[in-house]
């Protein structure tokens, strides 16, 4: 026999077959590139979505959308910079002297549904389900769901089970944040029409450090239930301070003057469909409430 | 706040103005600014809000690296020149450097930007501490160096002053509308530096009083929006009248006290053949009288929808201390006639 048959090689079918079986570790299924999510063993937490796709597949560079985007910032440029002739907030002075209630979010269209987002505990790997669709007559805003507290398998998390509505941060042009201005106002007045759930109204201001990107001041919404609509009016000296869910010591009440988000929360504890018509969002000054904040802040190592 | 703690501190602050004063060195000088800064952080930070907070830490970093940047020129002088004088400020780099380092102390376009987020962080007290001592070192080491760029001078003042003009147009936040018309005071000190030092000072002076006189009414009337002002005139009368007075000597209108400084930088500069400067600033100026005369227009000449619980506070007196608002607003009005008085004392 010749060196050349005693040294052959093995066919290219069965090296490539040896190739991959060392790659297809935990799946069957014959991959055309290796993911790294795959060969490295990463643990997916429950909640996140499958990583199978390379980073750089999930650009979609689209010209005209590109475009499209660079006019739309350049309007809203335009706009504030014609606005600030004309006054705060784009409107004449006497408006904003004159302005007692404001209808901040009003549930008229699909385009007022683009202003929120819904979240629940399916992002950390729960059974929770949440939708946001227009109510009947495009009239009012409908936020429904199952609230489920089953805690997800993943170990470390022991409670479950919330559905949250928040407002998207208001942005002028090229993405920068606006805030809301509230000042003038003292009270939050919602028109809502809830299922006797007690939810959580929660708003966010405009903070500074890192440590206080969770920082949220929130107040309680008994709803009712029935198909009867409810009033409510929540002067804002009422919202306490939490972070991350933890009513803190040290209370602080809510400065108006730079609103960022609203939102709402249901984590009741109970199992089950829940539905939260919505009306409208507004802001009015009430005259007889004087009260700055509710809470006392006593000196908790006084001298003596 | 402890008394005590509250007497360090405001002797602090004295001391820091008084050393920079009294300084011919440049270390000195640094060290008094510095202690200013660090005096006046825990009187910012008292009220422990997470705003209040904020305020004071953007106030330390902007000051900080003003003061870090000032310390850097004053050591590259005392290198390229062999000395620490501050009248002695000869080489341009370092000289621009230090121009710029106390263009930050103080809030001079184009480095203003944190200026209104502080004051908006501050209760009136010590926001009135921030506008008005915290100006006097910086301004002192200001009218001693000898400007060797005269362009920059000239570049910040009309920035200040149509920045001022421009953002305080739409602000309803009373504390964002007095910065604004700091930035622009500011400006029109930093235009005639370079050629009358004293006008400078009279300037800052005349500066001084109208804002203790307008920080001071805020305070009566314990308002930080134009919707709470516009309420005055059911609690003090007799300042919701002079205030609108008060706000047009801001806004430089004849025959009231601010209007001598502006009068005469335009007399000056026109008089070193900046005629264009002088016009440009004399335009910005309007900018800044327009959002003067909104904040009088709501004040004292519409009678507010804001209603107050009670219907006639003025009836009963009040226990707030009044003679400095009468000294700041009487000297903040009538002191045009004393312009000659004023100029031969400045030029002693």
């Amino acid at each position: 026999m010749s060196l050349l048959r005693i040294t052959r090689l093995p066919s290219r079918r069965l090296l490539s077959s040896i190739l991959h079986h060392q790659l297809l570790l935990p799946s069957i299924t014959p991959l055309a590139v290796p993911k790294r999510a795959v060969i490295q063993g990463e643990y997916r937490r429950p909640g996140q979505p499958k990583k199978d796709k390379f980073p750089w597949q999930n650009i979609n560079f689209s010209f005209s959308k590109g475009l499209e985007g660079i006019k739309k910032h350049f309007t809203l440029l335009k706009k504030e910079f014609t606005d600030h002739w004309v006054g705060p907030e784009g409107r004449p002075i006497v408006e904003h002297m004159l302005e007692q209630n404001r209808v901040v979010w009003e549930f008229r269209g699909p385009e007022s549904l683009e202003e929120w987002t819904v979240s629940s505990d399916h992002e950390i790997g729960g059974h929770s389900e949440v939708y946001l669709k227009l109510g009947k007559n495009d009239n009012t805003c409908f936020l429904y769901g199952t609230l489920s507290s089953t805690p997800p398998r993943d170990g470390e998390t022991r409670y479950s089970g919330y559905c949250t509505m928040r407002s998207k941060q208001p942005l002028a042009s090229f993405d920068r944040k606006k805030h809301h201005d509230w000042s003038s106002f003292n009270t939050l007045h919602l028109r809502v029409r809830g299922d006797g759930r007690p939810w959580m109204i929660n708003i966010v201001a405009e903070t500074y450090f890192f440590h206080q990107k969770d920082d949220i001041y929130s107040y309680f919404l008994y709803t009712r239930g029935g198909p009867y609509w409810q009033d409510v009016k929540i002067p804002f000296s009422k919202f306490f301070l939490t972070h991350r869910g933890r009513i803190q010591d040290d209370q602080h009440p809510l400065w108006l003057d730079k609103v960022n988000t609203i939102g709402f929360t249901l984590g009741d504890k109970a199992d089950g469909p829940f539905q939260l018509e919505i009306d409208f969002i507004g802001v009015c000054k009430d005259y007889a409430h004087t009260e700055e904040f509710a809470y006392e802040a006593y000196k908790r190592n006084p001298e003596v | 706040m402890n008394p005590y703690i509250l007497m360090t501190l405001l002797f602090g602050l004295g001391l820091g103005t008084t050393i920079t004063f009294a300084s011919s060195h440049w270390l000195l000088a640094w060290m008094g600014l510095e202690l200013n800064t660090l005096a006046i952080i825990p009187l910012m930070a008292q009220l422990h809000h997470p705003r209040a907070v904020e305020a004071t830490t953007k106030y330390f970093l902007t000051q900080a690296a003003a003061a870090a940047t000032l310390l850097f020129g004053s050591i590259t002088n005392a290198w390229l020149t062999g000395q620490w004088e501050i009248q002695q400020l000869s080489h341009p780099l370092p000289t621009t450097m230090i121009t710029l380092a106390l263009a930050l102390k103080i809030g001079l376009a184009p480095l203003h930007a944190w200026l209104p987020e502080v004051l908006q962080g501050l209760d009136l007290t010590t926001g009135f501490i921030l506008s008005t001592w915290q100006k006097l070192a910086p301004f002192a080491l200001l009218l001693q160096i000898q400007p060797t760029n005269s362009n920059l001078l000239i570049f910040l003042g009309l920035a200040s002053t149509l920045i001022g003009g421009w953002g305080g147009l739409n602000q309803t936040q009373l504390r964002k509308i007095l910065a604004y018309s700091s930035i622009a005071h500011l400006g029109w000190m930093i235009l005639v530096l370079q050629f009358s030092p004293q006008l400078t000072l009279l300037t800052l002076m005349t500066y001084f009083l109208m804002t203790a006189s307008a920080f001071l009414i805020f305070k009566i009337n314990n308002s930080t929006n134009i919707n709470t002002l516009a309420t005055s005139w059911a609690k003090t009368p007799a300042l919701t009248t002079l205030m609108p007075l008060i706000l047009l000597s801001l806004g430089g209108l004849p025959p009231l006290t601010g209007f001598m400084p502006k009068w005469l930088i335009l007399q000056e500069l026109t008089k070193q053949d900046l005629a264009p400067t002088a016009t440009l600033a004399a335009l910005t100026a309007l900018l800044s009288l327009y959002f003067y005369l909104r904040l009088s227009y709501a004040m004292t000449l519409t009678i507010s929808s804001n209603t107050l619980t009670a219907t006639t506070p003025w009836r009963f007196t009040s226990t707030q201390t009044t003679l400095p608002v009468a000294t700041t607003t009487s000297l903040s009005l009538w002191l045009l006639p004393l312009t000659p008085a004023m100029m031969a004392i400045l030029t002693i």
